[in-house]
C-alpha cells in the first residue's frame, strides 16, 4: 500500500504535531532530524511522499530537494515533495520549487491544509 | 474643567474615567474556539492559535446572557467609539481598555459616483478617520487592550504597514514594548509613525510573509507575543465592531454587498462573524446577511485563485506585487475561513489591477473628495467590474470599505 511519507525536520514539535495528523489518517510516518538522514532514508526505504523543512540543521532543504532529484533512486526523481518553512528569508517558496519541490507549505502547518495536500499526491489509505 | 463635568460624547479621546460604566459586565467572553477543530481554550490565559491543528482562534461570547442583559438600543445612546461595544468584545477589565478614540467612523453616500455608475445606494465605510489613520487601530486596540489585560510586557507584529502604526500607537499608550518587522518598502509614513510611538522598527529585504517568519523567530527566541493577523484571537473582535456599526447604520437590516479588500482578512472575517453574532443576538430586523466580495490586486490574488478553483485554502502567492501594499499578502493565515466566508455569504473574490485601482483612487477624489487608500480604492474598482459583469443590482445597498487615508502613501 502507497502510504509512506517520510517527513525530514528538526523540530520535535512540529515532527510529532504530523505525526500525530498524518497517522489519523492511515499513513506511515518516516521520520529524519536533518538532511543528510532525509536523503539516506530516502534512498534506503519506501517512500511515497517526501514533507520537507527547509531550516535543517546540515545541508537545507534546497540542497536536499537537489539531492533526491538528482538520486539514482529513480523513483526520487518524480516522487512529490511538499516544502514547508517559516518562510523567515526573501524568496524561499521560489526556491524551494526552482529545487524541485512541488508544493510550497509555510508554517504554522495547518493540519487541514496538510491533510488535503497530502492527499492530493497519495490518496488516503 | 473637571472630569465629573465632561459630558459624554462630546470628543474626549481618552481612556479615561468615566468613558466606560463603572459597574456591570464589561464583557461577556465565555471562552476561546479553535476554527478548526473546535476545541476550546481558557480566556483567562495567554493564547495564540490552537496548539493541536494550527488553526486561527475565535472568542465566543454569552450571546443568550447578551440577549437578556443588553439593550440593543441603549447602546445607540452611549459615548461614540468601538468600546460602547464592550459587551462584546473581549476586555474584561475596564482599567485595560486602551482607547485612541477609534471607532464609530463614517457611512457616507456617494451619490454623485452612483449616479455615474448608474447606482441608487452606493455607500463608503469611510475608516481612514480611525487613530493612525485606518481600520487597523481597530484590531490593534481590541490586541493590545487584551495583551494588557493579559500581563504582556513586549509585543511584536510583521506588518505590510498600517497594522505596525496601530500596534506602535495602542502599545506607547499601554505602556508595552514594540517590535515591528516590515518589508522596507513600506509606505515612509508607516515607518515614521511607528518609530514615532517608541518602536523598534525592522525593516526587511521581502514581503510580509518574510517579515512574519523573521517576527515570528524572534517572539519564539525572545519571548515577545506575537499579535500577527489570527495568531492571537482579539485583532478580529475589534475590527467585527464594523459590522455592527454597519448594522445599527442601517436601521439594523444588513445591505446586501459589501466590497472588502482582503489582504489578512481579519475584517472580513471579523463582519461576518459579527452578523452571525447578530443573527443570534436577534438583534436584525431580517435574516438577510450581504454578500461579500473580497477585493484583492491581481498582482497578489491568493484569495481569488482558491476561490476560483473552489479549494478551501491558499496557495502561496509567488512574486507578490502590488501599490495596495496592504494586499500584499502571500498567503493569509486564515484563509480556510477567509474562503469559508466568502462562499457561505454567496459572495465571490474578485482582483484588480493597479491601474484601475489608481482610476478608481482618482474617481473617488474627483467624485466624493475622498482621498482613499490604494486598498480602499480597489473596492471602488473592483465594484466597476462586477457593474460590468452584472454581478450587483442597481438598486441594492452596496458598502465599500475605504481602509484607510490615502495620505499614508505619498512617496
Amino acid at each position: 500500500m502507497a502510504n509512506n511519507v517520510l517527513y525530514i525536520e528538526d523540530n520535535p514539535d512540529n515532527m510529532m504535531l504530523v505525526q500525530r495528523a498524518l497517522e489519523a489518517r492511515g499513513y506511515r510516518l518516516l521520520k529524519a532530524a536533518n538532511g543528510l538522514d532525509g536523503v539516506a532514508t530516502a534512498e534506503t526505504e519506501p517512500v511515497d511522499l517526501i514533507l520537507l523543512d527547509i531550516n535543517l540543521p546540515d545541508i537545507d532543504g534546497y540542497e536536499v530537494a537537489r539531492r533526491l532529484r538528482s538520486s539514482r533512486k529513480r523513483e526520487l526523481n518524480s516522487v512529490p515533495i511538499i516544502a514547508i518553512t517559516a518562510n523567515a528569508l526573501k524568496g524561499d517558496a521560489e526556491k524551494a520549487l526552482d529545487a524541485g519541490c512541488d508544493v510550497y507549505m509555510s508554517k504554522p502547518i495547518n493540519i487541514r491544509e496538510l491533510w488535503a495536500r497530502v492527499e492530493a499526491f497519495v490518496p488516503m489509505p | 474643567m473637571t472630569n465629573s463635568k465632561i459630558k459624554a460624547g462630546h470628543g474626549i479621546k481618552s481612556d479615561s474615567p468615566g468613558l466606560f460604566p463603572d459597574s456591570g459586565v464589561l464583557s461577556y467572553l465565555s471562552t476561546l474556539q479553535c476554527s478548526g477543530c473546535g476545541t476550546e481554550y481558557d480566556y483567562h490565559e495567554i493564547h495564540t492559535f490552537c496548539p493541536n491543528c494550527q488553526s486561527p482562534l475565535l472568542s465566543i461570547y454569552d450571546l443568550k446572557k447578551v440577549r437578556q442583559q443588553v439593550d440593543r438600543d441603549e447602546i445607540s445612546s452611549r459615548r461614540k467609539g468601538m468600546w460602547r461595544w464592550h459587551e462584546l468584545l473581549p476586555v474584561q477589565d475596564r482599567e485595560n481598555i486602551v482607547f485612541l478614540g477609534e471607532g464609530d467612523t463614517a457611512l457616507l453616500r456617494l451619490s454623485n459616483f452612483a449616479e455615474e455608475l448608474g447606482l441608487t445606494n452606493l455607500f463608503v465605510k469611510d475608516e481612514s478617520t480611525n487613530p493612525t489613520g485606518s481600520f487597523k487601530a481597530r484590531g490593534l486596540a481590541a490586541a493590545v487592550s487584551k495583551a494588557k489585560e493579559l500581563g504582556l510586557k513586549k509585543v511584536i507584529i510583521p506588518t505590510a504597514g498600517n497594522a505596525g502604526g496601530a500596534m506602535a500607537a495602542y502599545a506607547a499608550r499601554a505602556g508595552i514594548q514594540a517590535i515591528i518587522y516590515m518589508p522596507k518598502d513600506t509606505p515612509r509614513a508607516n515607518i515614521e509613525e511607528s518609530r514615532i510611538a517608541g518602536a523598534e522598527v525592522v525593516l526587511v529585504d521581502g514581503l510580509i510573509s518574510d517579515a512574519a517568519g523573521m517576527a515570528g523567530e524572534r517572539a519564539r527566541t525572545e519571548g515577545w507575543f506575537d499579535l500577527s493577523t489570527f495568531k492571537e484571537p482579539y485583532r478580529a473582535e475589534g475590527k467585527k465592531i464594523m459590522g455592527y456599526e454597519l448594522a445599527e447604520t442601517f436601521n439594523w437590516e444588513l445591505p446586501e454587498v459589501i466590497l472588502y479588500p482582503t489582504g489578512g482578512g481579519t475584517g472580513l472575517v471579523g463582519m461576518w462573524k459579527a452578523f452571525a453574532e447578530l443573527d443570534e443576538l436577534g438583534w436584525l430586523a431580517n435574516g438577510n446577511r450581504p454578500r461579500m466580495i473580497a477585493v484583492q490586486a491581481s498582482g497578489c490574488a491568493p484569495v481569488v485563485k482558491a476561490f476560483e478553483s473552489g479549494s478551501t485554502f491558499c496557495d502561496f502567492w509567488l512574486g507578490a506585487q502590488t501599490i495596495a501594499s496592504g494586499l500584499r499578502v502571500p498567503k493569509s493565515f486564515a484563509d480556510q475561513i477567509i474562503l469559508h466566508d466568502i462562499r457561505e455569504s454567496n459572495g465571490l473574490a474578485i482582483a484588480v489591477s493597479d491601474s484601475e485601482i489608481l482610476e478608481a483612487q482618482k474617481k473617488l477624489g474627483s467624485n466624493e473628495g475622498i482621498f482613499a487608500a490604494p486598498e480602499g480604492a480597489a473596492t471602488v474598482a473592483a465594484l466597476i467590474k462586477l457593474i460590468e459583469q452584472n454581478q450587483v443590482g442597481k438598486d441594492e445597498r452596496i458598502v465599500c470599505f475605504n481602509t484607510g487615508s490615502g495620505l499614508k502613501y505619498l512617496d
